[in-house]
């Protein structure tokens, strides 16, 4: 269980896809069967209500198109286990990319491209104690995504944090590449002389 | 201003990083040795400027400074603002790679422009009118990149003017505020350190 949460942790960050000036950020994330994502700007905008999202599987063939709400966020609900993407467009350049790979969905799922003719019996048919830790999983699930949603949300706001490392490292790269224009230009320089000097004597 | 990765049509790109490449190539070429420290120096202006948000009654805008920088530096403004955006894309995530030679021209050209029409305006004996054409310069070179900007992507397929009056409107603080923080650098630069601006020393003892 925990190492699955870790996965999912580590997979809603990579997920969170890094763009404009104004920076598109987002995540999916899953519990259960369903799949939540939410989409808005680095500066604390969400992406406009009715936003279309389109869900494709790994081919990019369409799976379904749904809408975001007020607040950026939309669900949707897998009937498969396969890798879904899901790709916005918030007008303006400001696209969207996110993948939520199969892993995390729940293995009572059909896998495979084609939609399955159901091998979901299996669980029906399994002896009733079954029945209840899948149940009990589900809720599980369902509790810690819930617990740990704000901490991923947070990770990534973090992640996304450009700091002042970068800034000075960045001023940094930009004049040592000054620093070596300069030193380049000043050896060609004396190079020059030594050559004029040389003809001279 | 930092048009994202996947938002634009191959040819698009292709187009925009030989563009840019060019542009590049012209400027180190055109670019006076003597003034790398400057071009070092506004590049990283540029570099940081975009990491400042500054808040704007709900929204919050950056500075983009190419207008300045275009007064300054001329064609050299093509290798500034080259190295300046791929720091960016590396340290802060705007922009990316496959995007990186065509928000170079969008961002350059308009600073290349702005150089020859108001390189005479920031010369001008009078401060105010020198204040007024470095104002035009910086808020020009905004709203010539913003339109490029709307430009590259009713390229890509996006209704232009839909895209256009979206980006125009969402920078017309940037262009008042990039227009008074041009004018008044350009003032400040007059007085302390006219070469900067390629003034020659002529205008102030006329």
């Amino acid at each position: 269980m925990l190492k699955s949460l870790w996965r999912i942790a580590f997979v809603s960050l990579l997920s969170v896809n890094v763009a404009l000036a104004h920076n598109v950020v987002g995540g999916v994330y899953a519990i259960g069967t369903t799949i939540e994502g939410e989409a808005g700007f680095s500066n604390g905008d969400m992406a406009q209500a009715g936003t279309p999202v389109l869900i494709t599987d790994a081919a990019g063939q369409a799976i379904a198109e749904v809408l975001t709400d007020e607040e950026g966020f939309f669900v949707f609900e897998a009937t498969q286990r396969i890798d879904h993407h899901f790709k916005l467009d918030m007008s303006s350049g400001h696209v969207l990319e996110m993948i939520l790979p199969a892993e995390e969905l729940p293995a009572s799922l059909p896998g495979g491209t084609s939609i399955a003719s159901a091998p979901s019996n299996l669980t029906t048919t399994a002896s009733v104690s079954g029945v209840d830790t899948v149940v009990l999983q589900q809720m599980i699930e369902q509790a810690v995504a819930k617990q740990v949603k704000p901490l991923r949300k947070e990770l990534a706001a973090y992640k996304e944090k450009a700091g002042l490392q970068d800034l000075l490292g960045g001023i940094g790269y930009i004049f040592g590449l000054v620093g070596l224009g300069i030193w380049l230009r000043q050896r060609k320089q004396d190079k020059q002389q030594d050559k004029a000097r040389a003809s001279v004597s | 201003m930092h048009i994202v990765d996947g938002a634009l049509a191959g040819p698009v790109l292709a187009v925009g990083a030989a563009l840019a490449a060019a542009g590049v190539a012209y400027g180190l070429k055109k670019m006076d040795y003597d003034h790398l420290p400057q071009v070092g120096v506004l590049s990283a202006a540029f570099f940081v400027a975009s990491y400042i948000h500054l808040p704007i009654g709900f929204s919050s805008v950056h500075l983009i400074l190419n207008g300045l920088i275009g007064l300054a530096l001329g064609w050299a403004a093509f290798p500034a603002l080259l190295v300046a955006l791929i720091l960016q894309a590396v340290f802060f995530g705007f922009g990316g790679f496959l995007v990186l030679g065509v928000n170079t021209f969008n961002i350059a050209l308009p600073a290349v422009l702005m150089y020859y029409v108001c390189r005479h305006g920031i010369t001008a004996s009078s401060p105010r009118i020198a204040g007024i054409w470095g104002a035009i310069g910086g808020a020009g070179a905004v709203t010539l990149t913003t339109l490029m900007v709307a430009g590259s992507l009713a390229l890509s397929g996006e209704a232009f003017w839909l895209a256009a009056k979206a980006t125009l409107i969402a920078h017309i603080p940037v262009m008042v505020v990039e227009g008074f923080v041009t004018a008044a650098a350009v003032l400040l630069i007059r007085q302390v350190k006219p070469e900067f601006l390629n003034i020659p020393e002529e205008w102030q003892d006329a």
